[in-house]
Formats: structure tokens, sequence, C-alpha cells
């Protein structure tokens, strides 16, 4: 746990010290996939607490998942189908699901 | 405190992932904001809409005092003056000219600003209709006056500091013939502009009716020189 919150505080101080912006075109991407490894990053934590981590899964997840919330964002955008809030919601969703697991496994220890 | 026995290297490193892209994703943000107003872009429109109409509707009453207070001490001389100055509509014969962008598409590799009118084709068309004798000229609505610009405004046409776009309408005060003569003449103006295919209507009319110049004008730098070749 201690190791998650050093690697999160380092990402953080090299998101801010590398001078990189996203451009306008891209950032409704880049937010979608910021939130699916948002999600992959809770369902990890989740199976970690729940013993039954796999390190390929958890890896292969986190890209593909940001990827491919990227994607159909992209692809929903260019049919024109607002795909930008289908990803929000199901993460989202998502994201509060494994944080009611992960905190009621936090009040079993 | 949940301890993590499996992976805890993939989720540091996962973690730092994350931070980093949470980081980026606070800057994009961050700059969105400042280096687009969205709402200030409109709000700002919206003052200009309401601006634009307060001051149209101040000017009309500026014609009415003037209506009303100019009403009985006109003299002739006065009446001639305001003539040429452009403040009274005024009304007689003359030529409706219109003049709109090409219809032919502009060829492979040629410049299309070829076949678009420009302010240099206008100010041609208005020198030619100066120099045929015309006393009262407007385009699109606009009186031209001593102070009267023409220029290009991206798109549009500035006359008065009025856009317009095409077509544009130049309303003629002289004598009709001579008028359209001197445009339709060899070598003349719509000639040359008919080699791009612009469109240049002339047509004669009985009675064309010219509206006064709406905006205002004062003196800012100049004075009144006293004694200087003045005219009785």
């Amino acid at each position: 746990m201690i190791l998650a919150v050093i690697g999160l505080a380092l990402g953080i101080v090299l998101g801010v010290l590398c001078p990189l912006s996203i451009p306008l075109a891209y950032a409704k991407l880049f937010s979608v996939a910021l939130l699916a490894s948002l999600d992959s990053v809770f369902g990890g934590l989740r199976a970690a607490a729940e013993e039954k981590f796999d390190n390929t899964v958890f890896i292969s997840g986190f890209f593909t998942n940001a990827l491919l919330a990227a994607l159909l964002v992209y692809v929903g955008d260019r049919l024109g189908i607002d795909l930008y809030y289908v990803a929000l919601l199901a993460f989202g969703v998502r994201i509060f699901q494994n944080l009611a697991i992960i905190r009621r496994y936090f009040l079993k220890k | 405190m949940l301890s993590i026995k499996q992976g805890r290297y993939s989720i540091a490193f996962v973690c730092m992932v994350l931070g980093f892209m949470l980081a980026v994703q606070f800057r994009t943000t961050q700059d969105m904001k400042s280096t687009l107003p969205y709402q200030r872009v409109e709000e700002l429109s919206e003052r200009l809409l309401q601006t634009e109409k307060e001051r149209d509707s101040l000017q009309e009453e500026i014609n009415a005092v003037k209506n009303v207070s100019g009403g009985e001490t006109e003299t002739k001389a006065a009446k001639e003056l305001q003539m040429q100055a452009g403040t009274v509509p005024v009304k007689g014969p003359g030529v409706v000219v219109t003049i709109d962008d090409s219809k032919t598409a502009s060829k492979a590799g040629e410049n299309p600003n070829l076949y678009l009118i420009h302010d240099d084709d206008l100010l041609r068309v208005i020198n030619e209709l100066r120099a045929a004798g015309a006393e009262a000229l407007s385009i699109n609505g606009q009186r031209l006056i001593g102070t009267s610009e023409i220029r290009c405004a991206g798109p549009t046409l500035s006359v008065n500091n009025v856009r317009s776009s095409p077509p544009y309408e130049i309303l003629a005060i002289g004598d009709a013939k001579n008028l359209e003569n001197s445009l339709k003449m060899r070598g003349g103006v719509a000639e040359t502009l008919k080699v791009w295919g612009i469109q240049l209507n002339i047509k004669q009319a009985e009675e064309v009716k010219i509206p006064a110049y709406k905006g205002t004008y004062t003196f800012k730098y100049a004075e009144f020189a006293k004694g200087e070749g003045e005219r009785p």
C-alpha cells in the first residue's frame, strides 16, 4: 500500500515537472482514458485485497482499458454518438463498486 | 491497513502512470480554462449586440431631432451643403450597379482570390462613376461621403465602418447614360471584371433613392481656418 502511494506521488511529481500538455482536440479522449486507468487501479487493489491478483491481467487490463476507452470515444465522436458519457457512466459505476468492496475489506481487518 | 501481498510493484508502477496522467490532465484542464474563455466570448457578443441596438436607437433620435430643429431655418445654401455632405437623403435619375462574386470555379493552381470582389475593384467602379459625374453614391445603403472608406474586412467589405457582404449594390445619381457608358467602355472596369467572371450588372433607373449618411463625424484635429482662401 505504501509502495502504491509512493508510486502515485512520484508519478504526480513527474507529471508536474514534465511540460506536457494534451492538445485540446484530444483532451476528451485523455480524460476518458484517465478514468479507465483509475478504474483499473481500483480493480487491481480490490483483486489484491481478495488475494486473486494476477499481474498480467492487471497490467494488460490497465493499458487496454485506457486505450479502448479512448478509442471508443474517438469512434463515437466520428459517428456522432456521444460514447463519452457511456464510458464515463460505466467506469464511474465500476469505480464505486470497487471502492465499496475495498472499503469492506478495510473494515474487516 | 490493507496489506497487499501480490503484485506490489506492478501496482506501484501503475499508480505512477496514473499519477502522471492525473498531473497532465490537471494542467490541460487548467490551460483550457485560461486560454479558452468560452463564456466570455458569448458575453461579449451579447454586449456588442446590445450596444449596437442602443447606437441605432440613439442615431434615430438624433435624426429626428435634426429634422425638427432644421425644418424652418433652412436656406437653399444650407440644403445644398447638406446634400454635398451627405447628411440628407437624395433622389434623382441614375444607375443601379450590382456586383457579385464570380460563379465560375477557379481552376486548379489558380488563386481563388482573383474571382472574388476586392476593395480595389469597387474603388475603381466608384472612381469611374465619380469621373462620369455621379452626384451621390452609396454602397449597400451606405452613403459615400468625404471620409468614407472602402476596404476589405476579412471576407466582407467595410464602408463607413459598416460591414457588408456580396452582392454589392452601388447606387449613383447622375446622368444615367453617362454613368453606364463610363463603366461599359472598351477596356473599362466592366470588361476587366468580366475576365474573372465577376458579375457586374448595370441598370438605368428613373429614380434612385440614396439614403443619408448614418454615422456621425466630429472634427478632432481639423479646425476652421478663417479668411484663408474661403469661398464666398
